[in-house]
């Protein structure tokens, strides 16, 4: 499914077995014993030492440290995991020209392998992007590239065996015909680890993030553990506006309009429930939700179910689930005065829409109810306003 | 013309086969086909594992579709008609699966892959599959396709009845909706239901990277479409494949008025977006945001939407005809609940029951009890005279054994206990299986081997031996060569006018091996109660290898020893009560002390 970033160490390991070339890096964790590891390595030269997390522009945020002896790059290491950084990657200092900096990548598309290629490459193609040339990959040699051949289809090959979907090397650099990947990229198919074996799920790298909540982190656990889908992400923990939406389509529309409204800013979180959950499922992911929507500081905090005309997610089922979750922090909900905006559709929406309908009214929470009847955007200028009883 | 050929869609009978199993959709199908007036369900076989069927309702009838293990186990005439298929299993078996049945389905049309996390490669592979056999494939993560009126294939549309009606499904109508999120599809169908407008097919296309059959085709068979006026395009954020509509637009090869909208500008709040909701959903490139691709389109000539109210006034504001609404009796197929259990044997009818739909009274009156006995359990209505002579003197040949084999003691120890007479049958029936009783069902299991794998008998006999152990059918305590068993005599001489005796025929040449070691090892009883059974369900009533290894494996071999046998424990019960013997207990002697 998604695409995903490969630790650079994971990937230079596999590009060089491809090139029959020995790779020379040395992956570090701040959660192992990482200053015995660095220890281990020979004194008489000096390292690159740099964050291996999917991290976008390291050169210019300065997480790529070059030139090191073993002390100073014991400082690197300390000062990047102090930081926030959990994995890093040390190879040895080769000396090259900037002007020997080439810029090489893959991308799989519909039409085949496509081969992006730039003499000039280094920190700053993105200005010689004319530079580049496009060429998918036929087998046959392409003009215009000082990569040969043989090194090209083995990459290629190396793309296609281990589920790559994109690969850069930037720079990329050729000395005697022998290629120095000095800086490479490479996004995988997460879906893909089953069909390969050079791979594993640990060796994927995320962007330093924010520390995740336990509310994200439940609803992460029970996706890993449901057949249906469910994602959940903290946008602004005060945030005045939050969401409970089912559909990977609709749930984009809803936030959409939060957005275009101008209210982008006081939405809480992103997130979506499809593919059916059963009742116990919808209502641990709905208590996870209203558990942030409880926390934020905001005044005027409304709750907007949204989610469209569903094809085959019974209405009545997961909004049972919903209902509970509800019921569980009914009078912290009332006493903060949060309102309750609903628009849902398909199998079983009437009993759906009813039950909620009832409960709430009976809970005494103030709230609208909609269905298919009212288009589905509509419902978040309604909720904006504080529209409905 | 486009793989994906609307018009020819709805002038085909389908006939889907579904690999994998999701019966919520299978009945919605089911439900379609009925509501629409079709005779028969347009599924017609399930590939899946674990059952030989599952049970549907086809307007309030319960059926049953059957269910294979393998694509390869379809007939020829199955294979030859499959024109449609929907894949249910999970990513890691979509491409293998999805590929055989290709390779096995001459006249297929194309079909459907619900399943999502479809690896990028694998829809690839498929892209390039479908396009050298002219084949269309919606999906990964793909709800399906329906065309109203004529074809619903997937969850698209509902699985509840009366969603059909709410998005007026029955009725042909003009806007054609092509979506790539699979609620989105369903959404802006009940929208085109609310305009009259009526919908002339919609489908998903699928939220993965590379949707098989992409959105440019899709619109390529919405242009090709007669019944299409227009066209409703719902895309997000990732993925390039608008541009490739754009250029449709551009190039006049899509003339028919588009609305659309592009899910997405949300992402704009992020330095680094989340990954939404699909797979495709995260823009890799200024090109891949959904601001991007809607000034794509726009510039080439579609009406889209910049939010979603916008994008449903395009589509209200287009200039068609109103169709009328189309009900049927879709709230009849509420409430309706399934049997407890299935039955394929017998029911009752105003009073009167029927087995295996003959009246009881008529069988009394004219069957044998040895032809209703064999009948029933074979599930078959009408049987041989060879099948029933054989079963009625096997029935009275097992009746009893004497008091001193397992079942007769159980059932003895128990009467004297002072237990009624169910009890005491039941503890002599317990002992019936591996060593008492069971031999029958073993040997049976043994001939067939033997038979299916044209086994030489001195190899099997040899296999036994090296293994240390015995052959069940061969050898008896008292009979021998020179004196032979008359039971087994009669038993064989039953079957003397059946042509091929394979089973009788490997039985005898086990034996003519076995006796070269030992002159008891005769084929005794069991052995030749089982090689007869054997011969006459092959050769009487066309039973094939497979179908009587199926019998094997629920121990059918035994089943006439256990009612016959019946009649032999219920017998030691009324001699023990006769003969008032009193509570069963060994003496000391009788019990060695270790």
């Amino acid at each position: 499914m998604p695409r995903k970033r490969l630790s650079e160490f994971r990937a230079k390991s596999i590009l060089y077995k491809a090139l029959d070339e020995p790779y020379s890096g040395w992956e570090f964790n701040s959660e192992e014993d990482w200053q015995a590891n660095l220890d281990a390595l020979p004194d008489n030269q000096n390292y690159v030492v740099k964050v291996d997390q999917a991290e976008k522009g390291r050169f210019k945020k300065g997480l790529v440290k070059l030139n090191r002896n073993k002390s100073e790059a014991t400082s690197d290491l300390d000062e990047l995991f102090n930081a926030g950084y959990q994995f890093a990657l040390v190879e040895p200092y080769e000396t090259h020209e900037d002007s020997e900096e080439r810029y090489f990548s893959l991308e799989r598309t519909r039409d085949g392998i496509k081969v992006s290629y730039s003499p000039s490459g280094g920190i700053n193609v993105e200005e010689n992007s004319d530079s580049i040339t496009h060429e998918v990959f036929t087998g046959e040699p392409l003009s215009g590239i000082d990569v040969d051949t043989k090194s090209l289809s083995s990459l290629v090959d190396a793309f296609q065996s281990n589920y790559f979907s994109f690969l850069e090397i930037n720079p990329l650099v050729i000395k005697d015909e022998k290629l120095y990947l000095l800086d490479a990229a490479v996004e995988v198919d997460n879906e893909a680890e089953f069909f390969e074996e050079n791979w594993k799920a640990s060796d994927l790298r995320r962007p330093k993030s924010k520390a995740e909540s336990p509310e994200e982190l439940s609803v992460q656990e029970l996706a890993s553990k449901s057949q249906a889908s469910f994602s959940l992400e903290v946008i602004n923990p005060n945030g005045r506006i939050f969401v409970l939406l089912s559909g990977g389509g609709a749930s984009v529309v809803v936030a959409d309009e939060v957005y275009n409204l101008g209210s982008g800013k006081e939405l809480g979180n992103y997130g979506e429930y499809s593919g059916n959950p059963n009742l116990e499922e919808t209502e641990i992911y709905t208590e996870q939700v209203v558990k942030l929507l409880l926390k934020s500081s905001a005044n005027s905090k409304v709750l907007i179910i949204g989610g469209g005309v569903a094809n085959f997610t019974d209405v009545r089922i997961t909004f049972k689930g919903v209902v509970n979750a509800i019921k569980k922090h009914e009078e912290e909900l009332r006493n903060q005065g949060v309102k309750v905006y609903v628009r849902r559709g398909g199998p079983h929406e009437k009993e759906g829409l009813e039950a909620i309908k009832s409960y709430l009214e009976k809970a005494n929470i103030a709230g609208y109810i909609a269905g298919p009847e009212l288009l589905l955007s509509d419902i978040v200028s309604l909720a904006l306003k504080g529209e409905g009883n | 013309m486009p793989e994906l050929n609307i018009e020819e869609l709805r002038d085909l009978e389908p006939f889907i086969v579904c690999l994998g199993s999701h019966p919520s959709t299978i009945q919605a199908l089911l439900d379609f086909d009925y509501l629409l007036g079709r005779d028969k369900p347009s599924v017609k076989v399930i590939i899946a594992t674990g059952r030989k069927h599952e049970r549907y309702f086809f307007g309030k009838k319960e059926i049953v579709i059957p269910v294979l293990d393998s694509v390869k186990k379809l007939s020829e005439e199955e294979k030859q008609s499959i024109n449609l298929f929907i894949n249910l299993v999970s990513a890691r078996r979509i491409l293998s699966s999805s590929k055989e049945l290709i390779s096995i389905a001459p006249n297929l049309s194309g079909g459907v892959i619900f399943g999502e996390r479809l690896p990028e490669k694998h829809a690839l592979e498929l892209y390039e599959t479908i396009k050298q056999n002219n084949l269309w494939i919606l999906g990964g993560a793909s709800v399906g396709l329906v065309i109203p009126g004529k074809l619903k294939l997937g969850a698209i549309g509902g699985v509840d009845s009366r969603q059909f009606e709410a998005s007026n499904l029955f009725a042909e109508g003009q806007v054609a909706v092509i979506s790539s999120s699979g609620g989105m599809v369903n959404e802006i169908i009940r929208q085109v239901a609310d305009t009259k407008y009526g919908v002339s097919f919609a489908l998903a296309v699928g939220g993965e990277r590379f949707p098989i059959t992409s959105p440019k085709e899709a619109m390529l068979s919405a242009e090709a479409d007669p019944n299409t006026k227009a066209i409703a395009y719902f895309g997000e954020l990732g993925g390039t494949d608008e541009a490739d509509v754009a250029d449709l637009l551009r190039s006049g090869k899509v003339t028919k008025p588009i609305v659309a909208y592009i899910a997405g500008t949300v992402a704009e709040l992020f330095d680094t977006p989340p990954q939404f909701g699909h797979a495709k959903a995260m823009a890799g490139s200024q090109a891949e945001t959904a601001r991007a691709k809607r000034e794509l389109l726009k510039e080439a000539g579609a009406k889209v939407g910049d939010s979603f109210a916008d994008f449903i006034n395009y589509l209200r504001r287009l200039d068609l005809m109103s169709i009328d609404n189309i009900s049927k009796d879709a709230d009849d197929l509420q409430n309706r609940s399934k049997g407890l259990i299935a039955s394929s044997l017998s029911y009752d009818e105003n009073g009167d029951v029927k087995i295996l739909g003959k009246d009881i009274l008529d069988l009394a009156e004219n069957s044998s009890f040895a032809a209703i006995v064999i009948s029933m359990l074979l599930g078959k209505q009408e049987i041989s005279k060879e099948t029933e002579n054989f079963t009625d003197f096997v029935l009275r040949l097992l009746v009893d054994h004497g008091p001193y084999v397992s079942g007769a003691m159980n059932t003895i120890v128990t009467a004297r206990a002072g237990r009624d007479l169910v009890s005491a049958l039941s503890a002599g029936l317990l002992t019936i299986g591996p060593r008492f009783g069971g031999a029958i069902n073993e040997a049976a299991v043994i001939w067939l081997k033997g038979v299916k794998n044209e086994l030489k008998p001195s190899e099997l006999v040899e296999d036994y031996a090296s293994r240390g152990e015995y052959i069940s059918g061969i050898g008896h305590r008292k009979y021998r060569v020179d004196m032979p068993d008359p039971r087994v005599t009669k038993v064989l001489s039953l079957i003397d006018g059946l042509k091929e005796r394979k089973f009788t025929n490997f039985a005898k040449s086990v034996e003519a091996e076995t006796l070269q070691k030992k002159g008891n090892l005769i084929l005794n009883i069991d052995g030749a109660i089982a090689a007869g059974l054997l011969d006459v369900l092959h050769e009487c009533e066309g039973y094939d290898y497979d179908a009587l290894a199926e019998l094997t494996t629920q121990e059918f071999f035994n089943a006439l020893f256990v009612l016959s046998r019946s009649v032999g424990l219920m017998a030691h019960f009324f001699d023990q009560k006769r003969l008032d013997e009193g509570l069963f207990r060994l003496s000391d002697d009788q019990v060695t002390k270790l």
